[in-house]
């Protein structure tokens, strides 16, 4: 096996602007923020993402200017409402958008973890995702049956971010038993063409051999795994840490402007020289760890 | 007024109402929802009235929420963080969220829950951009799984609040595909029977004639009058000759709902 542990700042160093990303998590949780933050503070922009139900680091790229194109199911805070910075760049025009349903999604990761071009799918017969999305979305009849169906394109990226709960230094990454499964990380890590990701704690290869179905991203399919706690802070890790509310709510006040959003990836992102600064900027491991919950 | 009359909340009437619509056997898809009404709406209504329907007279039917099949709706925790989702029982939490979505394209659901920004004529669904789409005057969250919901399950159930700049002659955009065009349209793209079965309102509920498919007033709450309805549409519905009153909840359905299913009103407070 071959040894894939790397600083975060190694492991993002091959994205450039202009790359897509595959970004995993779901609403508030397994955002891959501490990578997104790294990103931003590198300056890498023009980007084009694909992601499941997009919340803090689809918001926090668009804040920084750094979307081109995004392609996904949801962008949103989830219980705090609209993404303001996302929002605000697509009724300025500034973010290219193309919006899939959660079959039609799950459809293009299936598509490129098969090495195929397609899936079918019917689910958006007559609506107006497809009607402005003839690229992507593209009508079929039915070999067997003669039905209407759509083609729907692969999801393809450069890179893929996800933020996973535990891993060893080979890049094998587990889920816990009781955890939050609503959202498609494995799939998107089939389908990764290169593949990044970051979990919460490095732990001895010989724990993960004990258990290898807990194993949902096998180290095969890595090519490298950073260790970063909280990297999905300011929203939760299931069943690490909660959500933390009251930066969530910050964020969204300073939101309210380009302006102030932009303050804050300066204060959050571009101003600290890492992961660990961001820690301490946050209140350090002490205050972090008043949002960890039973594991 | 009849004598002994039972008070009741707008929220109380239309949970009641639905879980009659509940039937034995059901499937039932609930989104997580957002927060404040817009989560009374899309999780706590839906909520309450499958548990309140699995109490009375549908034992049988069960709910996928979120990504968990047949979650224990016994007792519904205190706060919503992410925890306390986590730590939901259920009977079944599948590996990914594409073990729903085949659910839905192979039609295993018979009933959802579905709000939106904007509903039209035709029960057609937006929660995708309010204006031009390229350049819309509002940008939404985008999609989830409300197109399968209107593709695939046979009972749809539309809950929103009555407001002119909700119930809209043509929706901006169409996220959902209802009744399309009216009559036969919907069919014609190719997708199958069904389609939003009922809207329901906090003055009115609504069904679809079966003809034209057209938005048809089916019953006006307690209290409520035709002018008032009206005034808040944006286009006019198709109104029967005669408008019945929308039951009202019985006494043992509003003692379950109080003291059993939502005793804290996490699930109906707004």
């Amino acid at each position: 096996m071959k040894e894939k542990l790397k600083n975060l700042e190694e492991a993002l160093a091959p994205i450039s602007s202009g790359n897509t990303l595959t970004i995993g998590g779901s609403l508030l949780r397994r955002q891959p923020n501490a990578a997104v933050r790294s990103l931003i503070r590198r300056g890498v922009t023009d980007l084009t993402v694909l992601t499941w139900a997009a919340t803090t680091a689809t918001d926090m790229l668009a804040a920084a200017g750094a979307l081109r194109r995004y392609e996904g199911i949801y962008t949103g805070m989830f219980s705090y409402g609209l993404a303001p910075n996302f929002r605000r760049a697509v009724e300025q025009g500034a973010i290219e958008v193309r919006d899939f349903s959660e079959t039609a999604m799950v459809a293009r990761f299936r598509a490129t973890t098969q090495g195929l071009e397609f899936m079918p799918i019917k689910t958006l017969l007559g609506s107006d995702i497809a009607r402005h999305n003839p690229e992507q979305i593209r009508p079929f009849p039915c070999p067997y049956t003669g039905e209407p169906l759509q083609a729907v394109a692969a999801a393809k990226s450069d890179f893929t971010i996800i933020h996973g709960y535990v891993g060893d230094k080979y890049g094998n990454v587990q889920w816990p038993i009781v955890r939050d499964s609503d959202d498609i990380d494995q799939m998107m890590a089939s389908a990764a063409k290169r593949l990044i990701v970051t979990v919460e704690k490095i732990i001895p290869h010989e724990e993960i051999m004990k258990r290898p179905t807990l194993t949902y991203i096998p180290g095969n399919w890595v090519e490298a795994i950073v260790e970063v706690p909280y990297g999905a802070h300011p929203v939760s890790c299931d069943g690490h840490y909660d959500e933390d509310d009251a930066h969530l709510t910050d964020y969204l006040a300073r939101s309210k402007t380009a302006e102030g959003a932009n303050a804050y990836l300066d204060e959050y992102a571009r101003r600290p020289a890492g992961h660990d600064d961001y820690i301490a900027m946050v209140g350090g491991l002490s205050a972090l760890r008043t949002l960890d919950v039973q594991p | 007024m009849p004598e002994n009359k039972i008070d009741f909340t707008t929220n109380e009437l239309v949970t009641a109402l639905i879980s009659r619509e509940i039937r034995d056997g059901d499937l039932a898809f609930v989104g997580v929802g957002t927060n404040g009404r817009a989560f009374t709406l899309a999780v706590g209504i839906p909520l309450t009235a499958v548990r309140l329907a699995q109490m009375t007279h549908a034992p049988a039917a069960s709910v996928y929420w979120g990504n968990l099949l047949e979650p224990d709706l016994s007792s519904m925790p205190a706060d919503l963080r992410q925890d306390s989702f986590t730590r939901w029982q259920a009977a079944a939490c599948p590996s990914d969220t594409g073990v729903k979505c085949d659910m839905l394209a192979r039609r295993a659901f018979d009933v959802c829950f579905d709000s939106g920004a904007q509903v039209d004529r035709f029960g057609n669904l937006n929660i995708t951009a309010i204006g031009d789409y390229r350049k819309p005057k509002v940008r939404l969250v985008g999609c989830l799984a409300q197109p399968e919901h209107f593709a695939f399950v046979p009972r749809p159930i539309v809950v929103v609040d009555l407001d002119r700049r909700v119930f809209v002659e043509k929706v901006d955009f169409i996220t959902s595909v209802g009744h399309l065009r009216g009559g036969t349209s919907r069919r014609d793209v190719g997708l199958s029977e069904g389609g939003p079965h009922i809207v329901v309102t906090d003055k009115a509920i609504f069904d679809f004639a079966p003809d034209t498919k057209a938005m048809r007033l089916r019953s006006l709450h307690p209290g409520v009058g035709l002018e008032e309805v009206f005034d808040n549409m944006g286009f006019r519905p198709v109104v029967p000759d005669e408008v019945p009153t929308t039951p009202s909840p019985n006494a043992r359905e509003l003692e379950l709902i109080r003291q059993v299913i939502d005793p804290n009103r996490v699930l109906l407070r707004v």
